[in-house]
């Protein structure tokens, strides 16, 4: 038998070699036989009992069934037995608690580090480590050996440690060292160490990767004697410890846990199961119970958006479908448009979405107010002469009265258009058809007139003949000379033009600035929603674990019932066996 | 009479005109469609709902556009309330307190009823007696107009 993940990795044999890959996990390369493997590969056999079995009758220490009855002896011994020898078929085999109906399939080596020790007092110079996934050895520097199993002459010691380390806790006050020893101290207590395991291995596979008999190894120490109800609390602290290690190289997703508790679920139906199960039920439940509930923890559900981080999530929603902040709640509700993107939930209530909707529509009007009196105020406004003068350009012959060409062009929506009155559109097109009989001459020195009335600052040589100031544009005078004359008539005024006098600068770059944080600050709250997301699926995914956990249970006890409610051949001694193991489950789920 | 000017001639109307105008045009739409679907099949009470839930709809936008959202000029509010966008007679009522929703004014004429009463609708929510509190009242179909609602 290996041990894998410890701490004091057994020396390689001569010729593997220990190597990183990329993913971070370890692996060994034999450079002889061109082997590579993720399992250290070892020469020589651990220290470990070489009889899993005795070991584990050795540490029970208070054994709840009669072992002289064949038949209960049998059960237990098919218990260990059978994912010992799977594993020992195949080396990659991870957890054979239930059957072993998992596919074996290379794993990342997690390192597992001390963490913390404690002198045993009276057993000089042994001392107890607790490793950073909650197991312990114990380890003696003078001949410098270390046993996962602890030796027996060390147990009433150890025994005597947990329970002044339990004594402590519940006056409250620990000691620092030892409240790092705390979190091992859960993994220890075991009376029905197989189910235990069974269990373990679903709670720690994230980063745990060992066999379950080295695990059970490990597990059964001492402990039988601390009160059951410290079960919670111990589990709690167990749940979350593996999550912060920084060194579990890959995680094990949730979607793997829920496969392998498919495939549990699938063997409750198988026939070996009974022989496995039979009497753990209420212990092994409750602590899934525990495991559950802490799942449930608030902490573990993902980082909760704040409020104001909602609400601007919500705001953001409104920006991007450009919803119009001039109508009302009632259309916007009408039209549900925003209604499947995600963040239109980030707020829990309709109130809540409206209060927020009133916010941003005043802001947003209020911006857009300001964006218009800046535009008014740089003369950037939308004179309405502009496109009717273009349309003139484009239309007006001299072979068109006024109301006829009203009426021609009245579809036109620069003749829509309600800021122009139409008294001044009838002046305009008199005057635009009126200078189209003048000859060229005059035409030209009536647009160098214009040119030259506007100042420098808006036409210099900087300008192009594309965007003239506006003030130019609105002009009869600019039209009524035909574009291909005019244009590079134009275009050599303003070369000879001077520079333009020099422009206060700064103020683009402050937009710049504006925008960019306004920008960071956008990826930020949608980062959190992602998360928020990506949290909310994670309970999902728990909840139907979970659901599917409790189907299996109760299949479990229904196949329970039922075998109850047999009597086999053997007659008065099996049903009395039945007997005894019934109170016994009673008995424990009263403790619990 | 005065006469009728085309509206080319008229004038235009103030600023801001142009950001309510689209939703006013689905307003009118919807009065139109409304004055316009037969009433053959339903009750004759029900007949005038639609027009008046449209209308109390159309005011409210104005309403909230000047007085909460304060989106639009005084001179734009006057211009819609002249040209009969909103009912200013009903937004003064909205004005005063606990009549904050009221949904018609025919709903607070109490010298129009049998008991000299006001609406059904105004009756809070919480002081319905009786089982049957789903009720629309005759006048404009409100389910409940009072501002504890």
């Amino acid at each position: 038998m290996s041990l894998k993940s410890t701490y004091q990795a057994a020396p390689l044999p001569p010729g593997w070699t220990e190597h990183k890959a990329p993913t971070g996990h370890m692996y060994y390369y034999n450079a002889e036989t061109k082997e590579s493997t993720y399992k250290r590969p070892l020469a020589t056999a651990p220290p470990a009992p070489a009889n899993p079995s005795s070991s584990y009758w050795q540490h029970q220490a208070v054994p709840q069934i009669n072992l002289s009855d064949p038949n209960v002896a049998n059960q237990f011994m098919a218990q260990y037995a059978q994912p010992r020898q799977q594993q020992q078929q195949q080396q990659q085999q991870q957890h054979g608690g239930r059957g072993g109906g998992f596919q074996p399939r290379p794993k990342p080596q997690p390192v597992d580090k001390p963490k913390s020790k404690v002198a045993i007092p009276g057993c000089d110079p042994w001392i107890l480590v607790y490793t950073k996934y909650g197991r312990r050895f114990a380890y003696n520097p003078v001949k410098n050996a270390s046993y996962w199993r602890i030796p027996e002459k060390l147990m009433p010691a150890i025994l005597e440690l947990d329970k002044e380390r339990i004594r402590l806790k519940a006056e409250g006050k620990v000691p620092g060292q030892q409240e790092q020893a705390e979190k091992p101290d859960d993994a220890t207590p075991t009376t029905q160490p197989a189910e235990r395991d069974t269990h373990e291995h679903q709670q720690e596979e994230p980063t745990h990767d060992y066999d379950s008999s080295e695990y059970e190894e490990v597990e059964v120490t001492d402990d039988e004697d601390e009160p059951d109800e410290d079960g919670t609390s111990r589990k709690r602290q167990r749940t979350k410890d593996p999550s912060p290690g920084p060194s579990g190289p890959v995680e094990f997703t949730e979607a793997d846990i829920a496969a392998q508790l498919a495939a549990m679920g699938a063997e409750y139906g198988d026939e070996d199961y009974d022989d496995e199960h039979d009497n753990h039920y209420p212990d092994d439940d409750a602590e899934m119970h525990d495991a559950w509930e802490e799942h449930y923890d608030p902490g573990d559900a993902g980082i909760p958006l704040s409020d104001s981080d909602a609400r601007e999530l919500f705001k953001d929603l409104l920006n991007d479908f450009n919803i119009n902040p001039y109508s009302g709640w009632d259309k916007l509700i009408e039209e549900g448009k925003i209604f499947d993107d995600p963040r239109y939930t980030v707020l829990p209530t309709t109130k809540a979405r409206k209060e927020v909707w009133e916010e941003w529509s005043k802001q947003k009007i209020q911006t857009l107010k300001e964006l218009r009196a800046k535009e008014a105020s740089t003369q950037e406004k939308k004179d309405p002469r502009v496109p009717y003068l273009a349309l003139l350009q484009d239309k007006a012959t001299p072979k068109l009265y006024w109301p006829e060409f009203k009426k021609k062009y009245k579809k036109e929506d620069a003749m829509k258009d309600l800021k122009l009155s139409d008294k001044e559109r009838e002046k305009l097109y008199r005057e635009h058809v009126a200078r189209l009989k003048m000859p060229q001459a005059a035409l030209k020195s009536d647009l160098k007139k214009l040119l030259e009335s506007v100042p420098l600052a808006q036409l210099n040589s900087s300008c192009s003949a594309r965007d003239l100031p506006l003030q130019v544009l609105a002009d009869v005078r600019y039209i009524s000379l035909d574009p291909k004359v005019r244009d590079p008539f134009i275009e050599a005024y303003i070369g000879g033009l001077a520079p333009p006098p020099q422009p206060q600068a700064g103020e683009g770059l402050e937009d710049d600035e504006a925008a960019k944080k306004a920008r960071e600050e956008r990826q930020k709250r949608e980062k959190a929603l992602q998360d928020r997301e990506r949290a909310v699926a994670e309970e999902k995914r728990r909840q139907e674990k979970k659901l599917q956990f409790e189907r299996a249970r109760l299949k479990g006890e229904e196949r329970e019932l039922e075998r109850a409610m047999q009597v086999d051949k053997k007659g008065l001694q099996s049903q009395l066996m039945l007997d005894r193991v019934g109170s016994e489950k009673e008995k424990e789920k009263e403790q619990d | 009479m005065p006469a009728i000017r085309p509206s080319s001639k008229r004038k235009p109307p103030p600023d801001g005109f142009s950001d309510i105008e689209e939703d006013l045009l689905i307003f009118a739409n919807k009065m139109k469609d409304a004055q316009n679907t037969p009433t053959d099949n339903i009750p004759k009470h029900q007949a005038q709902w639609p027009i008046f839930q449209i209308a109390h709809q159309r005011s409210r936008y104005i309403y909230e556009l000047y007085y909460e959202k304060e989106a639009i000029s005084k001179q734009l509010y006057d211009w819609l309330l002249k040209n009969g966008y909103a009912d200013a007679m009903l937004i003064a009522k909205w004005k005063k307190q606990g009549y904050e929703k009221l949904c018609c004014l025919r709903c607070i004429q109490t010298k129009e009823t049998n008991f000299n009463s006001t609406c059904v609708c105004r009756v809070p929510r919480a002081q319905m007696k009786g089982e049957d509190r789903e009720v629309q009242c005759v006048s404009c179909g409100c389910r409940g107009c009072a501002s504890t609602d």
